[in-house]
Order: structure tokens, then C-alpha cells, then sequence
């Protein structure tokens, strides 16, 4: 066998041509599919592992899957809002800890998310460059809108409007940059986090002016009475927040009324999350609570239906690179007549014939092989950090 | 060579125990927003806590504005024990972690007493609001104060569950101080019930609520001599209400309790207990307010 081997060695490092062109036809299409494999894989796991690391969502009834886009992968589509009321609910339950999240307005195309200190303690988001929020009007950015904003801490923000043809509507807000997140690889990094009352601020609900009741100046009063000064469409909101202006920030209506999109709830064991789920489905409140895992899990499921379509082109494309392959050596056993003739009449028995081809095959085969394995173990190395490239854009 | 592997693995186990205990045995951090808080809170978890009170002495903790370091650090506490009933307005502007967050006076939110009288704005579409707000120095009815001290012990417990019997024992003496005053209070309430006082600032309500006190406010400050029209104010205020004593938070100044003595309105003092006192503790504070509070007898 070692000298077929040694034969079939000789022949193909004469013919290297048609032998990598060979080996490159059975590694493309043993790779391709199993690449796919890795990719889809690694993909499934990350999209779900931010839906299982968040172990319940609380929002206002309707579409589970918008609930979730908003809520883990902050969405440009705004789901039913809920009140504030609602995460205090699930404080006083006991059974879980609450964190309210309010995804509604952007700036400069990156998705603002209101929320509190508790959520950084949960995702476990470290600080690159400079501290957590600390007062009203600061924002915290995600590593990459940071980066693509060009943006560091003490630089500005300003929010977009709600409506551009709403020129009445709420001023825009300049938030001041207290910090920048690490890297994460998930939603968190294109985000640029407020605490919920600068979110509400953003939204109108509360403001910061001059004091109508004790400026001198009577331009912006519209009404005067003993307990009440009605102000005109003149009065000035502050469109910032500083250390001079804060203390005039006020807002109206009690804060529990005030909207979020959702509550991320985080039950204290199992038992607490399936007491909780049981309130919420015994309740007739238009709320609903889900498991983002099955959620996104049944999302996947349907996303990933196209990998058996793209697993199907494959097998055809196989199957129609394997007769190829078969028609390469079918010709090249007739190109090589002569040459096997030859060998036959030195003496050769039909069966050493047999087994110089098939030496060639098999060292064909073990060439691509450990290619493909090579590629493999490459591609799985740098899988997380090429799902990530892919999504996080 | 096997005592050497006994020997060692005595080693390992012990210091593994350490670790163990030792994430446990790490006093807790901490922060309040007023001095009656970190008197609680110390008293009830003793060497077992660091509490924090990070204003300045001669602040009044309702307006104090920390620092953004100092926000910071609030954030990092272990915990983060509240007032409640809108005190510490600072807590309005500030970002801190709601899991840390303990509202000592919840258990009596429902009881917050509501102050009105003030003037409300209103502009644009939303209407008018007002900016009335609440009595806050709830610990002022002693019977308030044990139920914040027994929210304080529930979070430490929470915190700590290893220590609970002492965080309770601790709690049990706490209490037994604070209902002795509370008892003083009633007696002095019932004795005089109904009589008119005067109070130089509004911190009194809970006070005068639990221990039927007739106590109408001004708004003066102990260091500064009140203005010609705070002066008519309170005359007006004497013609319906005569009082003849005025409560203060600290010592008044000499020439308005001069003054005040010329409208036969002698003055005492009830600290209220809010910041750090210049000598003894919080108790020792209140016990010379209910010291003080008997000279209306």
C-alpha cells in the first residue's frame, strides 16, 4: 500500500493543478454547510442568551415579540405603554426586583433608554471612561454610539424631537455625557441611557423655567389670582439641565402614573417567578408578563426555518459537486488509459491499479479534510466576535 | 507525609471558611439622608454597619445638594435608607439604584400629613399643578419613629440574615427608649391639651398630630432677626391664637427673643434631631426637647 501511496503521492504533485482545484471543489462544499452551521449556531446562542438572561418582562398587553424587540433589543417600534405604578407593583409583591424601562425617543438615531442605576447592576455593564448618571440631564452611552458619535464624557446630546412637524410639541433636551460603557456586543452598546426622569423630562412631563410667581417679569403671564399664576406660550423651558437650573425642574402629576414600555422583572428564585407569573395571568390588568426565552425562542425557531431551505440548496449542490468530482476522475482514468495500459503490461495486476487510484483519492480526501478542519476550528475561534460584526451595525 | 496532607488540608478548609464568612462578617455600607436615620440605623446594627450621613454639620438635610461624588458614592452603598415624605429634595435630581433604595415611613405613607397653602403656577396645555408638599420630619411622632427604626431592622435582616437576633435585640432597645419619650410626649399633650403654640418653623405637624398639640407656624429662621412684615404676620396670627410659647428648631437670637418676650411669648427649644448635634446623641437631643416642652406645663 505504501508504494501506491508513494505513486499516487508523486502523481498528484505532478498534476498540482488539477489536484487543488480537486481539493478545493470537496472543501468548499463540506465547509460551506458546516460554516453555516457554526455561524447559525453561535447566532441562536447570543440572541437568546440576552432573552435567557432576562427572566421576565412585564407590559402593557398586545404583541409579546414587540415587547421584547423593545425591551432587549431596543426597537424603533413602541410598544403599548404601561405606568410606573406597574414596577412599583412588583416591588411591593416581594417577589422579584423591578426594573423600569422607557424605550420611546432617540438621539441622533440612537435608541434612548430610560431607566435606573439597577439596570447596569443586572446586564453587569462596566465603565470605560468616566461614571454612572449621577443628576438629571446626564446620559450614559454605549461603546459603539459612543464611538460612531464621537463622543466622550462632558461632551453634549441632544435629543431628537418626537415629531419634526410638531413645532410646538417638547423642546429637545442637551444631555451631558457623564460615561461610556464597555464594549458588550449586544443592544446596550448602540444605546444611550438616561435615568427615567430625564426621560421624562424629554417626553414634557416635566420641565425647568424661571419662577412665573416671583420674576418680575409680567411678559409670560397670562393670569394672575391669590393661588395661582397662569403663564403664556412665552415661558421658557430650560433645554438643559445644570447646576444652576436643576432645582426648577419639577413635574406634573404623581410620577406613578407616568408612562415606561416595560419592567424587567427579576423574580428572587423560581418559585417567586411562578407566583408572580400566576398574579399576572389571575389578574384581569391589561398587563401581561412573558418569558423572553420562549419569546425569542419561538422566534428563532421560525427565523431558522430558512436554514433547512439553505440546507437543501447545499445537498444539491453537493450531490452535483460529487458527480463532478466523479466525472474528473471518470476523465482522468480515460486521459491516463495509456499510462494504465503501460503499468498493466510491466506486469501491474488490475488490483495495484485499483489501489493507486484509490490512494489518490484518499490522500485528495485527507488533504481537504484537514482543510476543512483547519477552516472549522478558525471560524468557530472567531464566531461570537463575527455574529457580533453581523448584528451589532 | 500524612499529617503534612491533614495538616494542609486543615489549612485550605479553614481559610476557605474564612472567605466564606468573611463576605458576611464585611460590615454593610450604609447611606442615609438625615441624622435621626443614621442614629437608628447604628444603634440597631452596631459594629455591623458603616453608616454614612454625608452633609455638613451645620446643614439642614432637607435642602442639602450633595456633591455628584458624593451621589456616587450613595450609589455604591449596600444600602440606601430614605425618610420618605419628600425629604432630602436633592433625592428629586438625583440617580440612584431603586434596588438599594429602603423608604423607611412607607408603612405609614398613607398617614403623610399634606401641606397646602402654597401658590401653583400653571402654562402651556397641562393645566395647573401645584407645588404643596409634605410634612416630613415624621420622626417627630415617636410611634412613626419605631416603625422607620423597625423598616431599618427589616433591611438590615434582609441584608444580613446571620445577625437577626441581634439586629432584634437591638431593635427591642431602640424601641423601649423611644416609646419611653413617646409616653412623656402624651403626658404632656394631655396635660395642656388644646393649648396654643407657636412654632418658628412648619417641622412640627407630626409632633402636634400625635401628641395633640395646638401649634400654629411661622417661618423663621433661629439666626436671622424676622422682618418687619414676619413680625405683623405673627401679631396677626397671636389675635386668633395666643400663644405664649414658640417652638424652635435651635436657639433663637437674642434680640428676637427679646422681642418676643415684649409680646409675652417666651421661647423653647425642640431640636428636631435632623443633623448631627453639637454634643451628645440624637436620644439625648430628645430627651431635652421633652425636657424643654415641660416648661409649658
Amino acid at each position: 500500500m505504501s508504494d501506491s501511496l508513494y505513486l499516487a503521492w508523486r502523481y498528484i504533485g505532478f498534476n498540482r493543478w488539477k489536484t487543488l482545484t480537486l481539493m478545493a471543489c470537496i472543501t468548499l462544499i463540506t465547509v460551506l454547510p458546516l460554516t453555516l452551521q457554526v455561524l447559525l449556531s453561535e447566532t441562536e446562542r447570543q440572541m437568546l442568551a440576552r432573552a435567557a438572561s432576562t427572566p421576565l418582562v412585564v407590559g402593557a398587553g398586545g404583541s409579546a415579540l414587540d415587547l421584547m424587540m423593545s425591551t432587549l433589543y431596543f426597537g424603533r417600534d413602541v410598544p403599548e405603554l404601561i405606568d410606573m405604578s406597574d414596577s412599583e407593583e412588583i416591588w411591593k409583591t416581594g417577589l422579584a426586583d423591578a426594573i423600569p424601562l422607557y424605550v420611546r425617543f432617540r438621539a441622533r438615531d440612537y435608541p434612548i433608554v430610560g431607566t435606573t442605576l439597577d439596570y447596569f447592576d443586572f446586564r453587569g455593564l462596566g465603565f470605560a471612561a468616566g461614571r454612572p448618571l449621577a443628576v438629571l440631564g446626564e446620559c450614559v452611552l454605549g461603546a459603539e454610539a459612543a464611538r460612531r458619535l464621537e463622543l466622550k464624557p462632558g461632551d453634549s446630546l441632544v435629543s431628537s424631537p418626537d415629531n419634526l412637524f410638531d413645532l410646538a410639541g417638547v423642546y429637545p433636551l442637551k444631555m451631558s455625557v457623564a460615561g461610556v460603557l464597555k464594549r458588550t456586543y449586544s443592544a446596550d452598546d448602540l444605546a444611550v441611557f438616561v435615568d427615567l426622569k430625564t426621560a421624562w423630562i424629554i417626553e414634557g412631563l416635566g420641565h425647568g423655567h424661571g419662577d412665573v410667581a416671583r420674576d418680575g417679569d409680567t411678559s409670560v403671564v397670562l393670569e394672575r389670582s391669590e393661588d395661582n399664576v397662569v403663564a403664556n406660550a412665552s415661558l421658557v423651558e430650560y433645554t438643559e439641565i445644570t447646576k444652576a437650573n436643576i432645582d426648577s425642574f419639577h413635574f406634573h402629576g404623581e410620577p406613578e402614573n407616568y408612562p415606561i414600555s416595560a419592567v424587567i422583572a427579576l423574580p428572587h428564585d423560581a418559585k417567586s417567578a411562578a407566583i408572580l407569573r400566576g398574579r399576572f395571568l389571575e389578574s384581569l390588568v391589561t398587563a401581561q408578563i412573558v418569558v423572553p426565552f420562549e419569546v425569542i425562542g419561538a422566534l428563532m425557531q421560525n427565523i431558522f426555518r430558512i436554514k433547512n431551505v439553505l440546507d437543501a440548496v447545499i445537498v444539491v449542490v453537493g450531490l452535483a459537486t460529487v458527480l463532478a468530482i466523479a466525472l474528473v476522475f471518470a476523465l482522468s482514468l480515460r486521459l491516463r488509459q495509456r499510462e494504465i495500459e503501460t503499468i498493466f503490461k510491466l506486469g501491474c495486476q488490475r488490483a495495484t491499479i485499483a489501489h493507486l487510484l484509490a490512494a489518490e483519492i484518499i490522500l485528495i480526501l485527507f488533504a481537504s479534510g484537514v482543510l476543512c478542519v483547519g477552516i472549522l476550528l478558525i471560524v468557530d475561534h472567531y464566531s461570537a466576535d463575527l455574529v457580533r460584526l453581523i448584528f451589532v451595525n | 507525609m500524612k499529617q503534612s496532607i491533614k495538616l494542609l488540608v486543615l489549612i485550605a478548609l479553614s481559610t476557605a471558611l474564612q472567605s466564606v464568612r468573611g463576605a458576611d462578617d464585611d460590615p454593610l455600607e450604609v447611606y442615609v439622608v438625615n441624622y435621626t436615620l443614621q442614629y437608628f440605623a447604628s444603634r440597631i446594627a452596631g459594629g455591623h454597619a458603616r453608616v454614612e450621613f454625608p452633609a455638613p454639620r451645620d446643614s439642614d438635610p432637607v435642602f442639602w445638594k450633595p456633591s455628584t461624588a458624593t451621589i456616587n458614592d450613595y450609589q455604591k452603598a449596600d444600602l440606601i435608607l430614605l425618610n420618605g415624605a419628600g425629604y432630602a429634595k436633592w433625592l428629586d435630581g438625583a440617580t440612584l439604584p431603586r434596588a438599594k433604595l429602603v423608604n423607611t415611613s412607607r408603612a405609614f405613607s398613607d398617614r403623610y400629613i399634606k401641606i397646602g397653602g402654597e401658590a401653583t403656577h400653571s402654562h402651556g396645555p397641562s393645566g395647573s399643578h401645584s407645588h404643596t408638599g409634605t410634612a416630613f420630619t415624621t420622626w417627630l411622632d415617636f410611634q412613626q419613629a419605631i416603625l422607620q427604626a423597625r423598616a431599618i431592622a427589616e433591611e438590615l435582616v434582609s441584608k444580613r440574615a446571620g445577625l437577626k437576633d441581634t439586629f432584634e435585640h437591638q431593635l427591642d432597645l431602640l424601641e423601649r427608649e423611644l416609646l419611653a419619650i413617646d409616653s412623656e410626649l402624651m403626658e404632656i399633650g394631655a396635660k395642656k391639651p388644646g393649648i396654643p403654640l407657636m412654632a418658628s418653623h412648619p417641622v412640627y405637624q407630626y409632633l402636634a398630630r400625635r401628641y395633640g398639640l395646638n401649634l400654629r407656624s411661622v417661618q423663621w429662621e433661629p439666626r436671622e432677626a424676622p422682618t418687619d412684615e414676619q413680625w405683623a404676620e405673627l401679631v396677626g396670627i397671636l389675635d386668633a391664637h395666643p400663644a405664649r410659647w414658640m417652638i424652635w428648631e435651635s436657639e433663637p437670637a437674642k434680640e428676637t427673643e427679646d422681642r418676643l418676650a415684649m409680646l409675652g411669648i417666651k421661647s423653647l427649644v425642640f431640636n428636631p434631631g435632623a443633623n448631627v448635634p453639637e454634643s451628645g446623641d440624637w436620644l439625648d437631643v430628645m430627651r431635652e426637647n421633652v425636657d424643654n416642652l415641660k416648661q409649658i406645663l
